[in-house]
């Protein structure tokens, strides 16, 4: 199903979700970037804007997340219950949360994450320029989705197209019925040229593909990584910035004696210790090892395991890379080595 | 309702028995539907220090209380070792796969200093099929310390003796006049162990060089690669292939491992700290 939702409506909607979610969605920051917050005044909802930095991961998996607390009485599991609406967020976000829920809830679920994911609901903003830095487009998982949203939105100039991705969206139109009106054809045609224009509007192409296959048929030797691992500045920015990235530290911070919780951080493999073992040795201890596990990571294990890339094509490990040894980069290097040959 | 996989079990430790140096042996309570095979592990937690995979010693069915032994190396190592009997400790698990045994062929352990903690519930479980069940199998034990006082499970050794295992321990150093065993590295000593190579599975577990050497040895010598298997050491926190640190190769060492065959090793290239294995 397709509505047209009027630009003129779209505050008196958002207020309206608002009373029975907690709205988050895309506001411009002081610095001038476009960040996801908790919205509270609704006309400064920023959708014109670049890629939202950092991804929309921190929702569903917070930088730091309690696992649980424990005292003399004995633990508490802590599970975050709120309901809440994921507004503006783009197509490759929409993508790598398909992909953090095939991890987290396949095989062994991850009781934090299904409770966050359960009652977040994904309103997707179809992208009609792409980013100088995105190559959503090689990967299939933008510009706009196909699945995985709640519901989808183009921007049609003065007005939204909206689509229905699930039973869940549905609700949504049917609370402010009289907001959302039938689309009339034009508006399709309208799409279909949106659409088009933003496709052409991409400036890299990436074919993760072929690079999966130089990988596994060794075509991309030892001192192209030392080429990349010598950039690497072991930051991290690339893996936290990633929505796909999922890697997690766990502590225990004690309140007092007896009392305190465990808790879960972001973590990288760019870290040496990352893999240090208690024997002392440490298997990914040279650079190259590191930033090669990555890579292979992305592009021929998460295949192997899930049938999809560890990567949507966001561009956002372009922007927070210094060395500039981000997907894109790289991968279009490996198609330089195939041509040498 | 989704079971929460980061939810230890509180549980109590009934005794501690220090073993060497900085190395003690937990005996700890389970509720009685616990149960696990040789070779698994399980995350052990001190609230408000951590949580830290730690192999189990004991074999289920011969003892009844879940055994641990844990060196003190980190912080949470050092909370665990400073705990007492009658305390409380965290256990989530079991996890990973167990060693496979096949009932038909001999099996030679070759363990270095701690590494014979992993392997001691497999060596306990095949000594006393062989005791109870009259199995001809062969047991090898070929056990390498630094010294005559780092021998773990020392007062085993002779029981293991008696149920008929053939035992070879070395040293690296020894003072000591009354020490009846060999010197020099585990590894030198496989002509006095007798073993028929073709037909026999082979655990390790060890330092990273002895491993290496050890499986290197054994393939030369005619072990079927997928006979020769080692469990791996690996960075976790959370046991069951969420936080991704021991993920090597394109395995998850806690799930998929962590035992594994040379074969495997080197298929998956999976090679934590074995990075020259030939």
């Amino acid at each position: 199903m397709t509505y047209i939702l009027n630009k003129n409506h779209l505050s008196f909607w958002l207020r309206r979700l608002k009373t029975t979610h907690e709205l988050i969605a895309p506001v411009r920051d002081v610095s001038g970037d476009i960040v996801l917050t908790e919205l509270s005044r609704m006309h400064e909802t920023a959708l014109d804007g670049p890629a939202l930095m950092p991804s929309p991961k921190e929702f569903l998996l917070p930088q730091m997340d309690q696992l649980f607390c424990f005292s003399e009485e004995g633990i508490e599991e802590a599970l975050n219950k709120r309901p809440r609406v994921l507004f503006g967020i783009r197509p490759c976000d929409v993508a790598a949360v398909g992909i953090l829920d095939l991890f987290y809830l396949g095989k062994t679920k991850d009781v934090f994450y299904e409770a966050r994911r359960s009652r977040t609901i994904l309103i997707a903003l179809a992208c009609n320029h792409p980013d100088p830095t995105c190559f959503c487009l090689g990967l299939g998982t933008g510009p706009f989705s196909k699945t995985g949203f709640d519901l989808q939105l183009t921007d049609l100039g003065d007005h939204f197209l909206v689509e229905v991705g699930s039973e869940t969206g549905a609700t949504l139109i049917e609370g402010s019925p009289h907001i959302f009106t039938e689309p009339k054809p034009a508006d399709n045609d309208d799409l279909y040229e949106t659409r088009l224009a933003s496709q052409s509007g991409f400036e890299k192409r990436v074919n993760l593909e072929q690079a999966r296959k130089s990988i596994q048929t060794h075509t991309v030797p030892d001192p192209f990584w030392e080429s990349v691992a010598l950039r690497c500045f072991e930051c991290g920015g690339c893996v936290y910035n990633c929505p796909v990235c999922t890697c997690f530290n766990v502590i225990d911070r004690a309140i007092s004696p007896g009392s305190g919780k465990r808790i879960r951080l972001w973590d990288t493999c760019m870290f040496k210790g990352f893999t240090r073992t208690a024997g002392g040795v440490i298997p990914a201890e040279a650079k190259i090892n590191r930033t090669k596990r990555w890579f292979m990571h992305k592009l021929v294990h998460w295949p192997a395991q899930f049938g999809t890339f560890g990567c949507v094509g966001c561009g956002r490990c372009n922007l927070s890379c210094p060395g500039k040894i981000d997907m894109a980069t790289v991968t279009l290097r490996m198609k330089g080595l195939d041509k040498a040959e | 309702m989704t079971k929460n996989i980061y939810l230890p079990l509180m549980t109590t430790i009934e005794s501690v028995k220090e073993v060497a140096k900085d190395v003690k042996l937990f005996s700890i309570v389970m509720p009685g539907d616990f149960t696990y095979q040789a070779g698994q592990f399980v995350m052990v937690s001190v609230l408000g220090a951590g949580e830290v995979p730690i192999s189990i010693t004991s074999t289920h069915g011969v003892s009844k209380n879940l055994e641990l032994c844990v060196r003190t190396v980190g912080h949470v190592s050092s909370a665990i070792n400073s705990l007492t009997t009658g305390d409380r400790i965290g256990i989530r698990g079991p996890y990973g796969k167990p060693f496979p045994v096949n009932v038909l062929q001999d099996a030679l352990f070759i363990c270095g200093g701690i590494g014979i903690v992993p392997l001691r519930p497999l060596i306990n479980q095949l000594l006393h099929a062989r005791a109870t069940s009259g199995e001809s199998r062969i047991v090898t034990v070929m056990y390498g310390s630094r010294n005559p006082s780092e021998v773990l499970f020392m007062d085993e050794v002779s029981l293991w003796r008696e149920q008929g295992a053939n035992v070879v321990l070395t040293v690296d150093t020894c003072q000591i006049e009354s020490w009846k065993g060999c010197t020099g590295l585990v590894t030198d000593h496989f002509g006095k162990a007798h073993i028929d190579y073709k037909n026999s599975f082979a655990y390790i577990c060890g330092p990273h060089v002895m491993i290496q050497a050890a499986m290197r040895d054994l393939s030369f010598m005619g072990m079927p690669e997928d006979h020769i298997l080692t469990t791996l050491e690996a960075h976790m926190k959370c046991g069951v292939g969420k936080c991704g640190h021991c993920f090597c190769g394109g395995k998850l060492i806690c799930e998929e491992g962590p035992v594994f065959s040379l074969e495997e090793i080197k298929k998956y290239n999976i090679k934590p700290g074995i990075d020259s294995l030939a």
